[in-house]
């Protein structure tokens, strides 16, 4: 690996205590980054630890060993409010603040005490535009909003920030298929137009086929195959893979 | 008027507990099934009482400031003992934290309160200190659980909400602040309300006992509303150190929520 990567866990490890007493490993020795304008999808059956991967790269967990790398240099120099503005995490299940949706979009400035962002400027207007968030909502009381429109103000209320990497957890099981569908082309538009680095994690191969460059495959706590998401998909090298591949049925309500 | 207070004989007293065993027959007439109940704590408070008499006697006539202090330490060990017995999700270092909270907002007001108001002469007058001071740490007591107890059910209830908010870049502050003001809003509650329904709901305990034992009702009254502002900033003080310290416990040293 090179410092190309945005993103890079570097031989992370990750084990909880078990029950009895002994430790039970979540995710074995893993190395896995991001470039600028690349999405990689993570995918793998529940239990297989990609949440739980995702949450190292803005150090809502850390690692029992190993390191994480924001533009090649260790996530542990920063403080974790400034990291995680940058690396902003969007989880499965929307949560919006109560309020408007424009309060909620002001949010991030507000909890880092910054001004907040004007929501017509031109570089503000686009970001809109991508995440099909409508200005007709800005008003409207932000938990009335349907699941995929809260979503999608998620999303956007991340990227107000200063983002430069995002990383996504489940973003689409709770939607239906067409917004899924649209949730994934904005996240292509995002990498591809504003060099944004995104790490998807995700059940839903089909998802994954329309926004992805690369793919990881992971299995109880190990990436077993990487590479770009065709030849992942059609032409699996590991036996792993092919076993899940074979198993993977679309949207299939895995709740990791 | 007579202002001597009417002792109570011990024939006065076997009268009253027939109360209980009213009670008692109460009880089994409804088949409440707390016959049993009734009857041991009837006898736990007379038993304890009775201690606790024959101990203030000897601590009055004793007239020792190292006695005084042993007692305020044994009512506050008592008083974090039933904090821990009664909250059930306890903070990490729940017993370091809500024993200092409770030595500083209860000890610091009972403090300015003797001290520097009412000017005790000595200092540890026991007729004085030992019952403000109870009244100051029961009624602590009941803040600092209300106040764990919340803060617990807040971080359960709002994680979602405090992981959003460290995930937009919240410091860990920022994030806790709507769980630790409901924290707070919470312990103060019975104070507040106390407050606003003295002398219109009920007639507080002191007062009436002050008045029982002669005191001259305006004098009384005052007291009463003395006190009730020191054990409103004994609440609001051991609520706040609790708080203040108690919220770091839920969060990593790397600011991330604590794993439930």
């Amino acid at each position: 690996m090179n410092c190309r990567e945005l993103l890079l866990a570097e031989d992370v490890t990750v084990s909880r205590p078990g029950n009895d007493g002994s430790f039970e490993r979540i995710l074995g020795k893993t190395t896995l980054g991001v470039t600028p304008g690349e999405v990689l999808a993570v995918a793998g059956p529940s239990g297989s630890g990609k949440s739980t991967l995702l949450r190292l790269y803005n150090r809502l967990l850390e690692p029992d060993s190993g390191q994480v790398l924001l533009s090649g240099k260790d996530i542990r120099t920063v403080s974790p409010p400034v990291l995680r503005a940058q690396v902003p995490l969007v989880a499965q299940k929307p949560y919006l603040f109560p309020g408007t949706v424009s309060n909620n979009l002001r949010a991030s400035a507000r909890l880092r005490r910054v001004e907040p962002p004007e929501l017509h400027s031109p570089e503000t207007k686009s970001l809109v535009e991508m995440c099909r968030v409508e200005t007709s909502w800005l008003d409207r009381d932000a938990r009335k909003l349907s699941v995929g429109q809260q979503q999608r103000v998620c999303l956007l209320r991340a990227l107000l920030g200063p983002c430069k990497a995002l990383l996504l957890d489940e973003p689409t099981s709770a939607l239906d298929r067409q917004t899924g569908v649209q949730m994934a082309q904005t996240f292509k538009l995002l990498t591809k137009e504003k060099g944004l680095a995104i790490i998807l994690v995700t059940h839903d191969l089909e998802i994954a086929e329309i926004c992805a460059d690369r793919i990881a495959l992971m299995i109880s706590g190990s990436v077993i195959e990487t590479g770009p998401v065709a030849q992942v998909l059609n032409a699996p090298q590991a036996e792993a893979s092919r076993q899940f591949l074979s198993l993977a049925v679309p949207d299939n309500g895995d709740v990791a | 008027m007579n202002t001597t207070i009417i002792d109570l004989s011990l024939w006065d007293l076997v009268t009253v507990y027939s109360l209980l065993l009213m009670s008692i027959a109460l009880a089994h007439l409804l088949r409440a099934g707390q016959n049993r109940d009734i009857f041991w704590s009837g006898l736990r408070m007379f038993v304890q009482l009775l201690v606790v008499g024959y101990v203030l006697h000897l601590v009055f006539a004793l007239e020792s400031a190292l006695a005084v202090l042993l007692i305020l330490i044994v009512m506050s060990g008592f008083a974090v003992q039933t904090i821990g017995a009664r909250v059930e999700k306890k903070m990490p270092n729940f017993y370091r934290v809500v024993g200092s909270a409770m030595l500083f907002g209860c000890g610091g007001m009972t403090f300015f309160f003797c001290t520097l108001v009412i000017g005790l002469e000595p200092w540890y007058d026991p007729r004085y200190l030992i019952p403000l001071a109870g009244m100051v740490i029961g009624n602590s007591m009941t803040g600092a659980s209300l106040a764990t107890e919340r803060l617990a059910a807040e971080f359960h209830e709002r994680r979602e909400e405090i992981e959003t908010a460290l995930c937009l870049g919240s410091s860990v502050k920022l994030s806790a602040e709507p769980a630790v003001s409901s924290a707070f809003r919470a312990a103060l509650i019975p104070s507040i309300n106390a407050m606003a329904a003295m002398g219109l709901v009920f007639l507080p305990g002191m007062m009436t006992g002050q008045i029982l034992s002669g005191t001259e009702p305006l004098i009384a009254v005052k007291y009463q509303i003395a006190i009730m502002c020191v054990i409103t900033g004994s609440v609001a003080l051991t609520a706040f150190i609790i708080l203040r310290f108690g919220y770091r416990s839920y969060f990593t040293s790397y600011q991330s929520l604590r794993e439930q």
